[in-house]
């Protein structure tokens, strides 16, 4: 049977004539660790998933599973599991022979083809279609099936590739849990190539966070969401309101002192090394973190709009010193005072402090 | 029933107006504007057509007769003829196939923007004239041409091969006039097969030249069959390629035809040899036909 290996990119870069797709990356992924590549699109995700399965030679750096070097390995012989984007079924086979197929590459038995098959059709949950043909199951069975011909060879490393970006919501959102399920079951390690930032969230141990070619972060679901290190995690996980201002005094309690630009508002935030007495910084605040009170209270902001949301209602507020409106979301509506002046509170414990960049 | 069913959607005493069909107002003229056509397929098609099928039996003094088909089919030189018309029209499919679909698949996967210049390049032969692709290659294969100096120069042979007026030639003639059929009708279908079928295949275990064997291949066989009825009807039906380039070494149906009209003047022979033909290349379109409607069921 499988054991479950680890994955390791050492060094790997890439580029394409002149436009440099990955620079050197790194990225070690435990056995049973189901890691995210989250990014926006051209942030080289792709790319590595790609050199990782071995269908694009890195210009630098080595691809090891477990203790082997594969990355002079072509893709057949590298033992690994894919679900592509648009599940890339063979349409001129039937489920079960879709299925098959990678046994019948490995030179099984038949017999032994036959058990796995149907043990795979059990496992996705779609016993009663093996004889189906493509054209006639519906995207999310599609689906499964893909999933199925990528688990029944016993790989070590499941590759998911957008799995599920062609799905609805509804589906989804189930396909993220039984996915997640059905990987910690196997116990096999697995990468999740995605640019839904809710699908990382939902279905991986960790996350990393790619921009222009680079890891920009890498954590757990959590660490990555309430502890970005930069504007950009911060702003592609969630949203973000971004208020720079200057600390004005020594941390106590793991609170430190800042004075917003702008509003001049004087608020508590959570402490983060290496911050001093006097260092420009810009707090980041999560939306549904982020309470509206009365006039006088925390920063002072002036509403704009509200949008009921379904779940929730979005606040849309302008706030001095952000460039760009704040929001905040609340479960109950809000009465606004008559000129609209509010006053914005938050808990400390929540709140982000992020480096100030140069420009 | 309907008026039933609508009258529960509809306020009562109201009927809404019947939407008049559109189609219908294009279509009234319908049936009358096809007339020009029909006549003219009768009287410059169908009539011929019935009038050969006819000329086939006539036994020359007013007669009917199935002489002329018990002579083609039973008589040695005749039917030798027959066999050798299939013989170079398979053979020629299959050159047109071997050397098509590598060409086909280059196309699709890795030319990229040079893709017109090859579609150029590949349907030049039929805008050229057949007397110049004729003479080109006999100037090309001559005694004293470029291929024998080449040989000779390199040292392959030790004298100029006798190449023109060769079965040989008739190949490479007929295979360069009709292989563009055979790969415009593979990139059509190639161009439809996700190239990420091929990786899936590989991820799970195949080799490159299995997941081409076992992915592309089967699923680019309406695109082969097409191109290779195409060929072979045209085969079939071509007479001045193997005239000029075979100095008599091969005779098909449609050479003799032309040599019977043309020398002999046995017109009702021709007609029936003519009738085979005509039979073989329906059965042709009709196994394309069926090949095709199988496909429109799958999709």
């Amino acid at each position: 049977m499988r054991q479950s290996l680890p994955l390791r990119l050492d060094q790997i870069s890439k580029s394409f004539g002149s436009v440099q797709a990955l620079s050197p990356l790194s990225l070690e992924v435990q056995p049973g660790e189901m890691m995210a590549l989250l990014g926006p699109s051209g942030c080289g995700k792709t790319t590595t998933l790609r050199i990782i399965a071995g269908f694009s030679m890195p210009d630098t750096g080595s691809v090891f599973i477990g203790d082997r070097d594969v990355t002079e390995l072509p893709p057949h012989r590298r033992g690994l599991g894919m679900v592509f984007q648009n599940y890339s079924l063979f349409p001129h086979m039937t489920v079960a022979e879709n299925i098959a197929f990678g046994l019948k590459m490995h030179k099984r038995a038949p017999a032994e083809i036959g058990a796995r098959v149907s043990e795979m059709l059990r496992l996705v949950h779609l016993d009663k279609f093996a004889d189906r043909s493509i054209h006639q199951l519906s995207g999310g069975q599609q689906q499964r099936v893909a999933l199925a011909r990528s688990l029944v060879t016993d790989p070590a490393i499941l590759l998911l590739d957008e799995p599920l970006g062609a799905l609805d919501k509804s589906l989804r959102e189930s396909m993220q849990f039984e996915l997640r399920e059905i990987q910690k079951k196997l116990g096999i390690t697995a990468i999740l190539v995605t640019h839904d930032q809710e699908e990382a969230l939902t279905m991986s141990d960790r996350i990393a966070v790619m921009s222009t070619g680079r890891v920009v972060q890498i954590g757990s679901p959590i660490e990555v969401y309430e502890q970005p290190r930069t504007r950009f995690v911060s702003e592609f996980l969630g949203t973000a309101n971004i208020l720079p201002g200057e600390v004005t005094g020594p941390a106590a309690d793991g609170r430190i002192p800042v004075r917003l630009d702008g509003s001049r508002a004087l608020v508590s935030v959570a402490a983060d090394e290496g911050v001093r007495e006097g260092a420009r910084i810009r707090v980041a605040l999560r939306p549904e973190r982020m309470r509206i009170g009365a006039q006088g209270e925390g920063i002072p902001a002036r509403m704009r709009a509200t949008v009921f949301r379904g779940s929730y209602y979005a606040y849309e507020l302008d706030v001095d010193g952000s460039d760009k409106p704040v929001y905040v979301y609340a479960d109950e509506p809000i009465e606004a005072p008559a000129d609209g002046v509010v006053g914005l509170t938050f808990n400390p414990r929540y709140s982000i402090v992020l480096p100030a960049e140069a420009a | 029933m309907a008026d039933v069913r609508s009258g529960a959607v509809q306020a009562p005493g109201l009927v809404a107006p019947r939407r008049r069909r559109r189609t219908a107002e294009v279509g009234r003229l319908g049936p009358v504007w096809a007339v020009p056509v029909v006549l003219f397929l009768c009287g410059f098609f169908l009539l011929p057509l019935g009038s050969n099928i006819m000329r086939a039996f006539d036994d020359g003094q007013g007669g009917l007769t199935l002489a002329h088909y018990i002579k083609l089919l039973t008589d040695a030189y005749f039917a030798g003829v027959v066999i050798e018309t299939f013989k170079v029209a398979i053979i020629t499919t299959v050159v047109c196939l071997l050397l098509g679909y590598p060409v086909a698949y280059f196309m699709v996967r890795y030319a990229g923007r040079w893709n017109t210049v090859i579609v150029f390049c590949l349907i030049a032969p039929l805008l050229t004239s057949i007397i110049m692709r004729t003479f080109g290659w006999t100037v090309l294969f001559a005694r004293k041409g470029l291929i024998n100096n080449w040989l000779v120069e390199w040292g392959l042979v030790a004298r100029p091969l006798r190449l023109v007026d060769t079965e040989l030639m008739v190949y490479i003639g007929l295979a360069h006039v009709l292989v563009p059929f055979m790969v415009l009708s593979i990139t059509a279908v190639l161009q439809g097969i996700d190239q990420r079928l091929e990786e899936s295949a590989q991820i799970l275990g195949a080799s490159p030249w299995q997941a081409f064997y076992r992915i592309t291949l089967p699923l680019s066989l309406d695109g082969i069959a097409t191109g290779c009825i195409l060929v072979f009807v045209l085969t079939n039906g071509s007479f001045l390629t193997m005239l000029l380039l075979g100095g008599g070494k091969v005779t098909t149906l449609s050479l003799l035809i032309y040599q019977q009209f043309t020398l002999t003047q046995e017109v009702a022979f021709a007609a029936a040899m003519g009738n085979i033909l005509l039979l073989c290349s329906v059965i042709a379109l009709v196994i394309q036909l069926r090949l095709v409607r199988r496909k429109g069921v799958k999709a």
